[in-house]
């Protein structure tokens, strides 16, 4: 027999039954697991693009379908995005009718029972008391213990656990609370990082982020405008190298240059302002290098920030000079000037005097040195951070090593210079400070993300350990005095619901007077 | 005492618990064997002993770094030990009264101790600033806990469906039988026997009703015990991953980055939610659960030692 073709209706019921079902769910559950078992084992390019730019590199043909079936960024994959919607498409399918099912449960009376003897648990007792004082006695016990009862007559209807479900339904609810709050905080929101040296003002917006920014799908360019000055950035470190803390004290005002106090940002201490949060993120070396020409100033008035190359294995990175370029891209051909600062100038020493031996951790300014080197040729670009060697000729004899405040002559001793430069060229190591790096980020989602955290934990504990259980209570004339039918069962805790049962029963002994009793039966 | 005393006295109370729990760990085994109370009564003792000591061992620890004895992965280990012990002392042993299963426990116990002083062995040293929180105590406490109640948990199943494996053989064979055994109450395999004094002990005046030497508790109790484990282990897990959000907030300035740690430690939460579904799923109760539990239990392991191992991420702060 061949089946008839199923109905466009018909399908639609058996994938939405589908989806409904435990089976999905789990599967769903165990597909997100094996995903991100992915996203952990594969460099991910949100967390560490240095580690994705060498597996790029080493493997070039897995780095390919890698980057292309989205395994390089997967918890930004489109796929990772279906298998969570369809999980959430799941979870909602269960959710609502679960929870209509569960308000129409709240809103109903326990419903009365046939047959007692029926149930897991039944006792039969008789007792003195009028069945329908007898049935009043078992409401009031009842009621009591935290059941809800119905009496009709001399027959009691009870359940309890109600707060189970609700409880599994608040955790399960929490999800989407979790995922609209993600949504809305992540895409209404901003990240970026801010460099500042010390006595430096940088204010809130996009162009002061250097690039280094990341804004929501739905942010609509109202960056905050604050104002933040550092006014000291410290670091403590003790003797092995160990970080032991890094302080920005910065004074902050807002768009109009209203102050608005000094505030001390440490790790784990952001500084807060409505939803946006600033935190200490990172730290390095800012130098003043001033080129003059014939005692004039001609370029580096201004402190540039430094980077370090990242330290070779078993290296500390704290041992790692800090570079940076001076560029002058007005002479023919163009100049660059590359620096190498040593915050701690005996590092450098040490160096020069015994290659062989381990880098020394530079953990504070003193005595510093700036070794600087001379190049010719045409500059690829105007950053300070970078410098493009492959068109450049270094010229011979123009390099040296400057303590602080010292001044060198540029171009002294050194052979092929270009005609074309100027003679008078000086150059000076004219100061040294330290700049911080703060991250700025503004997240709206960040208490409704909490608040659900909060639901889902709140809704766990009964949807685990509460039971439900129902009892009922017949109270009927009999021969001798009343006869009292006592029945239930439990869904879930069996073990517990014995031990109450005999307490309730207990409970109905003492009130009612008993004459009679036949023992419990469990199946 | 000074730094360098308390080191000492934290290591030696750690070999003193090592080698107290491999004591015990060889007794609950022996127990297990041959059913003599004595051995069940050594494994408990040297279990006391061996617990104690990892307590003097963090203690000393804690005095010795001047900070709360959980910054690094010998620590977390160490605490985790002592957990994994205290819970078998007082949720199997105490509250399900199950003595059979100790040899276990301890085993468990004694790998989390070797694993501490075979790779992570480093001596007591103060924190970076990113672990100078409140949240420290509150994440760390949370996540230890946890990992020692599922693990307790997974150990449980284990043995669970070593059991019914045992189980289904045996009344197979039963059934083959000709003419068909009456099945009375001391071969019926799908419920726990009542025995009195413990879950899984006979009462001293039926000789008749005990269990064969090497016996495990019914298979029916070990799943039971096992699924209470893991039900307290779940959240007290989701909690510890809730505390360490909001302290990832304050640190990293974002309460969730997919960093491996925090990648794991949602696959295990994801594989017991699982778990906890498919017990509630008709047609994934049983093996099919525990299979599932078991699969948890790696990814617990990973979480907690293979990101630290060999995964680069904020967590590292194994060395």
């Amino acid at each position: 027999m061949t089946s008839p073709r199923p109905t466009y209706r018909q399908s639609v019921a058996l994938v939405w039954r589908t989806l409904r079902s435990m089976r999905t769910a789990l599967i769903l559950l165990l597909a997100l697991a094996l995903a991100s078992v992915a996203g952990s084992l594969i460099p991910q390019l949100p967390n560490s693009p240095g580690a994705v730019r060498q597996f790029l590199a080493d493997h070039e043909l897995l780095g390919r379908f890698y980057l292309r079936a989205g395994l390089l960024d997967v918890f930004g994959s489109w796929w990772f995005v279906l298998i969570t919607t369809l999980l959430f498409v799941s979870l909602v399918a269960c959710l609502v009718p679960r929870t209509r099912a569960t308000f129409r449960a709240i809103r109903q009376r326990p419903v009365q029972a046939r047959e007692l003897d029926a149930f897991p648990s039944f006792r039969e007792l008789v007792v003195e008391a009028d069945p329908e004082v007898a049935a009043e006695a078992a409401r009031r016990v009842l009621r009591r213990r935290g059941f809800r009862v119905a009496r009709e007559g001399t027959s009691v209807a009870a359940d309890k656990g109600l707060l189970r479900e609700v409880g599994s339904l608040a955790f399960h609810w929490a999800f989407i609370l979790l995922l609209a709050g993600v949504i809305v905080g992540k895409g209404t929101g901003y990240a970026g990082l801010a460099v500042l040296y010390e006595g430096e003002t940088w204010i809130d917006a996009e162009a002061n982020y250097d690039g280094q920014l990341r804004t929501g799908r739905f942010f609509g360019g109202d960056f905050s405008g604050l104002r933040l000055t550092l006014v000291e950035y410290a670091d403590t470190f003790r003797t092995t190298g160990q970080p032991m803390d890094f302080r920005s004290t910065v004074e902050v005002a807002d768009l109009q240059g209203r102050p608005l106090g000094t505030e001390v940002i440490r790790v784990n201490h952001p500084y807060r302002r409505g939803d946006l949060r600033v935190f200490q993120f990172g730290f390095g070396w800012a130098a003043t290098a001033e080129v003059a020409r014939g005692g004039e100033v001609i370029t580096g008035s201004d402190p540039m920030e430094l980077d370090q190359d990242p330290a070779p294995e078993g290296v500390s990175q704290l041992a790692m000079p800090w570079r940076g370029t001076i560029k002058l891209p007005g002479f023919e051909p163009q100049m660059a000037v590359d620096l190498e600062i040593w915050p701690d100038g005996r590092a450098l020493l040490a160096l020069i005097e015994d290659p062989s031996a381990p880098p020394r951790a530079m953990l504070q300014e003193f005595q510093p040195i700036a070794r600087y080197r001379v190049w010719q040729g045409p500059l690829s670009d105007l950053s300070t951070h970078t410098l493009d060697t492959r068109f450049l000729e270094s010229v011979p004899g123009a390099s040296g090593l400057m303590g602080g405040g010292e001044s060198h002559d540029l171009l002294e001793g050194a052979t092929g210079v270009p005609a074309s430069w100027p003679e008078d060229l000086t150059i000076r190591f004219a100061d040294l400070r330290e700049y911080s790096v703060l991250q700025v980020t503004r997240d709206r989602g960040v208490p409704v993300v909490l608040l659900a955290a909060i639901l889902l934990l709140v809704g766990l504990l009964p949807a685990l350990y509460s039971s439900r259980r129902k009892l009922w209570v017949h109270a009927e004339p009999g021969e001798r005095g009343t006869t009292l039918k006592i029945g239930g069962f439990a869904l879930q805790r069996r073990e517990r619901f014995d031990e109450e049962f005999e307490r309730v029963v207990a409970d109905l002994v003492r009130v009612c007077g008993v004459q009679d009793a036949e023992p419990v039966r469990s199946r | 005492m000074s730094v360098t005393d308390w080191t000492r006295v934290a290591n030696l109370s750690f070999d003193v618990a090592l080698f107290s729990l491999i004591g015990a760990m060889v007794a609950g085994f022996a127990y297990l064997a041959f059913r003599r109370r004595a051995l069940s009564t050594l494994s408990r003792a040297a279990g006391v002993l061996g617990a104690a000591a990892c307590l003097v061992a963090i203690v000393g620890r804690g005095l010795a770094a001047g900070r709360t004895p959980w910054g690094n992965m010998y620590e977390y280990s160490l605490v985790m030990g002592f957990l994994v012990v205290v819970g078998h002392l007082v949720l199997v042993e105490g509250r399900a009264k199950v003595r059979t299963v100790a040899g276990f426990s301890y085993a468990f116990a004694v790998l989390t101790l070797a694993m501490a002083t075979l790779f992570f062995d480093v001596g007591p040293a103060p924190l970076v600033p990113a672990l100078n929180s409140y949240w420290r105590q509150i994440h760390v406490t949370a996540m230890i806990s946890a990992s020692s109640l599922l693990g307790l948990g997974c150990v449980l199943t284990m043995l669970y469906l070593v059991k019914e494996r045992w189980e289904a053989r045996e009344l197979a064979r039963l059934r083959a039988q000709h003419p068909l055994p009456i099945m009375g109450a001391s071969t019926e395999v799908d419920a726990p026997p009542a025995y009195a004094g413990g879950a899984d002990e006979p009462a001293a005046a039926d000789p008749s009703a005990l269990p064969p030497r090497g016996g495990l508790p019914a298979a029916a109790t070990l799943d039971r015990l096992a699924y209470r484990f893991i039900a307290f282990g779940f959240p007290v897990w989701t909690f510890g991953v809730i505390c360490g959000a909001i302290w990832a907030q304050d640190a990293w300035g974002r309460y969730w980055g997919w960093d491996p740690k925090e990648t794991w430690s949602f696959i295990t939460w994801v594989i017991f939610a699982g778990y906890l579904h498919a017990r509630a799923t008709s047609g994934w109760r049983g093996a099919r659960a525990a299979a599932i539990a078991l699969v948890g239990f790696v990814s617990l392991l990973v979480t907690y030692y293979a990101v630290n191992l060999w995964i680069a991420g904020l967590h590292s702060y194994s060395t």
